[in-house]
């Protein structure tokens, strides 16, 4: 009884690492660019594509076949900022959101035409045998994405808060044009904060891949996912993130554990209708007053 | 426009009887229906809400009206309306629960809603059968046997009429004051809100309207492919849509049937792409939102556009400010009783108490951050006061949101956003006039004799506004064209235009030279010579010497004096507060 319900959390935790670096991504380039990425399913599909072909098609190591993965994943995003995203900075909202609905269209059907619609499996390196600790199993691939999803999550931390470019990204957050004042290139704030929410989204795609099914349409509901993680903590909020993909991940985990498997998808939406019953002046922090 | 407009009007209704393939009438027919849901969702993006669910309410629309037919053999004479409030019904409780998010917030909800709607229809097998689909609704009857719907003529013609009332319908939502309310709301929402507009009800209307629409769409689907998936449910079918509001021209009332019209046909010619066909239309919409932002039907107006005389309001005499002074009671017009305002432990705006005498011009004036503008904002319902009483015209208003408190007659003009930027001189003014609309909403969409002289009233008084301040000649200019002085001037007739009898001015003379003050002086008098009340905030100490009955002095949020210009010059408080300058005494 116990173990099962723990078992479940730790289930959820380890999906919900995943959701995390989703939502991280996501959230970072709304909190920076005021754009709502609607291709950030698309990055994490790449993500697991780059990594079957590295990895499974062409026999590099894994561990190098993940890293550059990622990196070619953030290669993907840095030139969708600068020949796409870049020229739509001053339109208004739903342009920008349109582009990248546009780009998720174009990925996911190169995706399909480059590896064909069937799923695939990623044949890793670890062991098949699960980890057991007491009444608790998890296979060991989940545990190695659960501890890379926190190495990530930290080290995304530890950039934003220690690094040059990090600092750059904060006060472009607060106030793009006194950045710029202050000599911050604001352009390459914006590429590397695009190149860099997306090798999130491809790490992510990368682990939950290897875990489970690599398709074209993978990040549909992926990208789902990780706007209800984003609105749980508040669109642009890092801690939030992280707090809402665990919550998401764990709950679903529960979910499909108690209640049904085929309503899984839609809990998190449903969690975000019931914050707002009891919230409903929104999840984000105080309004700006008028002047 | 309009000769181009009627010439394809008649062209589309003739083409079935030029013998057109069944083909190209089955996508004129599904560029009609996918027009009833872009229609729909550029209504309420003319709010600035982007709804990227909106496929849900065709979906609930369709299976709404499906079941029915499927189930009960209703004709869907009837189940189609029904289909139209049920989904009107689900946008409204919809709204209840999201409209009080914005932008990224709402787009995203709306996103996960019909995600939930989709998986509920996938699951629910008893309901809907889930994937497999519910075939069999059965074909559109009209109450007897020989009046089914059976060819594809028929079903154009009746899609022809749908369009032709949905067309009519936004043409009169978007081309009258509810227009130019959704317009202002996008635009500056404060400025809307103290202009007497309510957000909540014209953004709720919008999505009603358009859940409706979308309702109609669905049920009209739902009998003539008969058959329904949760397929209808797919984000991609919101992704058409918006692309086809955008494509068209958002904010225009033929944008969505032309975006509608060109991306029915554009997918289809992809079909000679084949397997290319998908990745070739991601392009195509990358391209049309990178360099077309603004729509087709903006850069066809370019190119048909001849520029006429502006046309005419009429004699621009009627002026009717401040005729609700006279009904008013009482000598006080506005009080605040013990006000206070925290920002955390800090009070912004202690225990402060002060009254507006009728007639009386009222000055707030204290250093920065002396919690002048917290004050105002209190007075009008922007900022909740944490302890004490705002009275105006005797009525407690403390906590009412600011349209109502400018319903009311107590409108302020802002320091910085005091203008739409993008409307016309005449429009912002004609946008503010909004409060003194008497017309309901059918009248306004069946065009009413009523409504009619109304508008007509409303254009000759914002005319008559524009010229008391001083802009008469630039009543076609957009606002964001006029100098930052004559952007003053508009804000003060915007304010004026709801016919307040108490005014509220938030540094009006920021930012204008030594001449413009003058007039603004002259303007602020003779808008108390109608009778009005003006309380304002300033730091021109010559303005506010020399028009200032009384002055209230506020430092650190606390009153430090109150009393005449002579009695604040010498007051010793006062002095100090300004670091002893004395520079109230030099300027005045």
């Amino acid at each position: 009884m116990w173990a099962e319900l723990v078992q479940h959390v730790v289930n959820g935790l380890i999906v919900g690492g995943g959701y995390a670096l989703m939502g991280i991504g996501l959230t970072l380039i709304f909190g920076i660019m005021r754009v709502v990425n609607f291709a950030h399913g698309e990055f994490f599909m790449l993500g697991a594509f780059f990594l079957f072909t590295l990895f499974s098609l062409w026999g590099l190591n894994f561990f190098l076949a993940s890293l550059a993965s990622v990196l070619g994943v953030a290669f993907v995003g840095a030139i969708v900022e600068r020949l796409v995203l870049r020229r739509l900075r001053f339109a208004p909202i739903e342009i920008p959101m349109l582009a990248t609905v546009a780009l998720s269209v174009i990925l996911q059907n190169a995706a399909i035409l480059i590896w064909d619609p069937s799923p695939k499996t990623i044949k890793h390196v670890f062991s098949p045998l699960p980890l057991t600790l007491g009444p608790i199993h998890v296979v060991s691939i989940r545990v190695f994405a659960g501890l890379v999803a926190v190495a990530l999550i930290v080290g995304s931390h530890l950039l934003i808060q220690r690094t040059r470019i990090g600092r750059a990204m904060r006060a472009t957050f607060q106030d793009t044009d006194m950045a710029r004042l202050a000599g911050v290139d604001v352009d390459r704030v914006y590429m590397f904060t695009f190149a860099f929410g997306a090798a999130l989204a491809g790490a992510s795609g990368a682990l939950l891949g290897a875990v489970f099914w690599v398709y074209p349409a993978m990040g549909d509901l992926a990208a789902l996912k990780s706007f209800a993680v984003v609105i749980m903590g508040g669109l642009g909020n890092f801690l939030g993130a992280i707090v809402g993909g665990l919550l998401l991940g764990v709950s679903e985990s529960l979910g499909a554990g108690y209640i049904s498997s085929g309503y899984k998808d839609a809990i998190g939406f449903i969690l975000i209708i019931l914050l707002l019953l009891w919230r409903p002046q929104g999840l984000f922090g105080k309004k700006v007053l008028p002047r | 426009m309009k000769v181009w407009t009627i010439a394809a009007a008649v062209a589309l209704l003739a083409l079935p009887l030029l013998g057109v393939d069944d083909y190209y009438l089955h996508l004129l027919i599904m560029a009609g229906l996918f027009y009833l849901l872009a229609a729909g969702m550029s209504l309420l993006l003319a709010t600035g809400q982007l709804n990227l669910g909106h496929t849900a309410f065709f979906g609930i629309g369709a299976y709404t009206s499906g079941l029915l037919g499927l189930h009960f053999g209703i004709s869907p004479l009837w189940t189609m309306p029904a289909a139209a409030v049920f989904t009107a019904f689900v946008g409204y409780l919809l709204g209840r629960l999201t409209l009080k998010l914005r932008g990224a917030y709402f787009v995203l909800v709306t996103v996960g809603f019909a995600e939930v709607i989709r998986l509920i229809a996938t699951n629910w097998m008893d309901l809907t059968q889930g994937p497999m689909g519910l075939p069999g609704v059965p074909p559109f009857n009209l109450g007897a046997e020989r009046w089914t719907l059976v060819s594809k003529r028929d079903f154009y013609y009746l899609m022809a009429a749908l369009v032709a009332g949905t067309l009519f319908l936004t043409a009169r939502l978007l081309g009258s004051g509810v227009g130019r309310a959704l317009a202002a709301i996008q635009s500056n929402e404060s400025l809307a809100e103290s202009s007497g507009i309510s957000a909540y009800s014209h953004t709720m209307l919008a999505l009603v309207v358009s859940c409706a629409l979308a309702g109609v769409a669905g049920g009209f689907y739902a009998h003539y492919i008969t058959f329904l998936s949760p397929e209808l449910f797919g984000f991609h079918n919101t992704v058409t849509m918006a692309v086809m509001v955008v494509a068209g021209g958002q904010g225009t009332v033929l944008g969505p049937a032309v975006g509608s019209l060109v991306f029915t046909f554009v997918p289809e010619f992809l079909r000679m792409a084949a397997f290319y066909r998908m990745l070739l239309y991601g392009v195509i919409l990358l391209l049309v939102v990178m360099f077309m932002p603004r729509g087709l039907v903006h850069y066809l107006q370019a190119l048909v556009r001849r520029h006429g005389p502006a046309p005419a309001v009429g004699a621009a005499s009627d002026l009717s400010l401040g005729t609700g002074v006279a009904d008013a009671r009482g000598a006080t017009a506005l009080s605040l009783r013990r006000v206070t305002v925290r920002f955390g432990g800090l009070a912004a705006v202690d225990d402060l108490s002060l009254g507006l005498g009728r007639g009386e011009i009222l000055a707030l004036i204290g250093p920065n951050g002396a919690g002048k503008s917290t004050a105002f904002n209190v007075v009008t319902g922007f900022q909740p006061a944490d302890a004490g009483h705002v009275e105006f015209d005797g009525a407690d208003i403390t906590g009412l949101p600011p349209y109502r408190i400018a319903e009311r007659g107590l409108v302020r003009m802002f320091q910085r956003t005091s203008v739409f930027p993008e409307a016309s001189a005449l429009d912002n003014v004609l946008t503010a006039c909004h409060r003194l609309a008497r017309t309901r909403l059918w009248e306004l969409v069946l065009m009413t004799r009523a409504q009619r002289e109304e508008e007509v009233r409303h254009r000759r008084r914002a005319q008559a506004l524009l010229g008391f301040v001083g802009l008469g000649a630039r009543a076609a200019e957009a606002a964001k064209n006029l100098s930052c002085g004559e952007q003053r001037l508009l804000g003060l007739a915007i304010a004026l235009a709801p016919d307040p009898s108490v005014l509220l001015l938030d540094e009006p003379a920021a930012g204008l030279n030594a001449v413009e003050t003058a007039e603004l002086m002259r303007l602020i008098e003779a808008i108390r010579g109608h009778g009005l009340s003006v309380l304002l905030v300033e730091h021109d100490m010559k303005l506010v010497m020399g028009l200032c009955d009384r002055i209230v002095v506020l430092n650190y949020g606390v009153k430090i004096a109150e009393g005449t210009p002579a009695e604040i010059q010498r007051h010793p408080e006062v002095i100090r507060a300004y670091l002893g300058s004395g520079e109230i005494l030099a300027d005045a």
